[in-house]
């Protein structure tokens, strides 16, 4: 009868630490978000100054800008007619009604909503939905190229993703955010006077009264245009790069890229129109 | 020429008709499970604070940038008239009735949105809707009908906290550039803004979320295509998301009137 194999006994496992107290759980939980937004800040400015570089420096690929250009461009044509067209007649419309109720006069209501249209109104609703339709495209075209490793097989080519993929977008996207800002702003003034004649019964001359319209609002106009064409294909192209894990992981990146891009839309119009106020005030 | 542009247009306008309809059917589907209420609760509460709770500082963030924005906008016309006791209730009424829910509309359509449209279409190329009926799991009542509900409720209340947002930073905005004082403001806007100007602007923000979970929904279930389909649908339901609330935002303005 053999002595029974006494079982090795285990070394007694370290004491857990302690649970994180209220001061270093509130440090954690205000702590967490600011790291994620500088990172992701950090992200977005990378890509903005590899953008630049290639801009000037890449590879041109033919045809690809002007490819682009219809993806951003025209395909987006019927989305700003019917968002535009709907503003102008909504701005109008509560304008009016507004207005009637402190003074019943509305002989200005066309120069108003021509001036506000131009400092703001068409770039910055404008720019929101293209942030909306553009941004989401761009991200789900890069993010889908990344999760099916074509921008790992372009890097084992010795190319560059951004100079492939996020150029001719940045591009593409300078000019036609421009032609589609100044076109949805005419479809909103037609509308606008379409509304303006039909509930208020105002005149064509009387509607269209550019007195109030100012060369510095034109200015302001145009370096809207600029920073949002320029900021929407940077931060969803960031987005897209940055997506991992499948189909789950294109969706999160679309979503990212919505969100950020329209939040860098608002940001910018914080920025540009507190500089406009002071500059031109 | 002309056969190719009358085939652009015909397919378009079918294209169109498919989604309208296929919209419809889906939200008669979503009602009919309503009848009577028999809700999944833990898939509710989960929707609602998904939805709801982790949207709240995206929201306050972009109520706040927009109302600083809305005054510097108004402070042209204030100083032109010299109505500093005017900036508050210009401030109430453009917030409350029309930049306030359509804002936090179009940000609640790209977050929420589109995150659902990605979240189920991930379930259907991953083939867990298959699974679900599979199962004699009803995917309209377990899947679609919590997550309408959430959205829908989740507007609602979070178009009040941006409002208020909104208001708070213009006030400070209007005493930082225009030297408004707080009283002014206040006064300004209990003066000339009603409950009924509050109450609109709730009303279109329950409509906004409707069609904000029929968009989000119906892309998410009628995905094909892998990876790059999740994409695509997420671009077309953010994109019909924008599009149906600016027309719903005339449509419901007229019918609610002054």
């Amino acid at each position: 009868m053999t002595a029974r194999a006494s079982r090795p006994t285990l070394p007694a496992p370290p004491p857990l630490p302690p649970p994180p107290g209220f001061v270093a759980r509130l440090c954690i939980g205000t702590g967490e978000p600011v790291v994620d937004v500088f990172k992701e800040v950090a992200g977005i400015y990378s890509v903005f100054v590899r953008t630049l570089y290639f801009s000037f420096r890449g590879r041109a690929e033919r045809g690809a800008v002007l490819r682009e250009m219809y993806e951003i461009g025209n395909r987006s044509l019927l989305f700003i007619t019917v968002v535009m067209g709907f503003i102008g007649m909504i701005f109008v419309y509560q304008g009016g009604v507004q207005a009637q109720r402190i003074i019943p006069d509305l002989t200005m209501l066309g120069a108003t909503y021509l001036e506000y249209l131009v400092r703001a109104l068409a770039s910055d609703i404008g720019a929101m939905m293209l942030a909306t339709r553009v941004g989401a495209g761009i991200a789900a075209a890069i993010g889908s190229m990344v999760v099916t490793e074509q921008v790992d097989a372009l890097r084992m080519c010795a190319a560059e993703p951004v100079d492939y993929l996020v150029v001719p977008r940045f591009k593409a996207s300078l000019v036609m955010t421009v032609v589609l800002l100044i076109f949805g702003g005419v479809v909103a003034c037609m509308t606008g006077y379409l509304t303006a004649r039909y509930a208020f019964g105002q005149r064509w001359d009387q509607f269209f009264n550019l007195t109030l319209v100012r060369w510095s609002d034109v200015f302001i106009f145009v370096i809207k245009c600029v920073a949002y064409g320029a900021a929407i294909p940077v931060v969803s192209g960031y987005c897209g790069l940055t997506a991992y894990g499948g189909s789950e992981g294109v969706g999160s990146a679309t979503t990212r890229a919505v969100v950020n891009s329209a939040l860098a839309v608002i940001i910018l119009n914080l920025v540009i129109s507190a500089a406009g106020y002071i500059v031109f005030g | 020429m002309i056969r190719s542009v009358c085939f652009n247009i015909g397919h378009g306008f079918l294209d169109v008709a498919q989604q309208v309809g296929g919209i419809a059917i889906m939200m008669v589907r979503i009602v009919s499970r309503l009848i009577p209420p028999r809700i999944d609760m833990p898939e509710l509460l989960r929707s609602l604070y998904k939805m709801g709770v982790q949207s709240l500082p995206i929201v306050i963030v972009t109520a706040l940038l927009t109302g600083a924005i809305g005054v510097i906008q108004a402070a042209y016309i204030v100083k032109r008239y010299n109505a500093y006791s005017m900036v508050g209730a210009g401030a109430g009424f453009v917030v409350v009735r029309e930049l306030g829910p359509v804002l936090i509309a179009l940000m609640f359509s790209g977050r929420v949105g589109s995150n659902n449209t990605a979240e189920l279409g991930t379930m259907v190329v991953t083939e867990q809707i298959d699974a679900l009926r599979a199962l004699a799991i009803d995917p309209v009542r377990y899947l679609l009908v919590p997550r309408t509900l959430a959205m829908i409720f989740c507007m609602l209340v979070l178009v009040m906290y941006g409002d208020f947002s909104a208001l708070v930073s213009g006030a400070f905005m209007s005493w930082a550039m225009l030297g408004v004082d707080f009283r002014l403001y206040y006064q300004g806007m209990v003066e000339w803004v009603e409950l009924w100007d509050f109450a609109t602007g709730v009303i279109k923000a329950g409509f906004f979320g409707v069609v904000i979970a029929m968009a989000s929904c119906y892309y998410g279930i009628s995905v094909t295509g892998g990876a790059p389909g999740v994409g695509r649908a997420v671009n077309a339901s953010v994109v019909a998301s924008a599009a149906g609330i600016f027309v719903l935002d005339f449509l419901v303005t007229n019918a609610l009137g002054d």
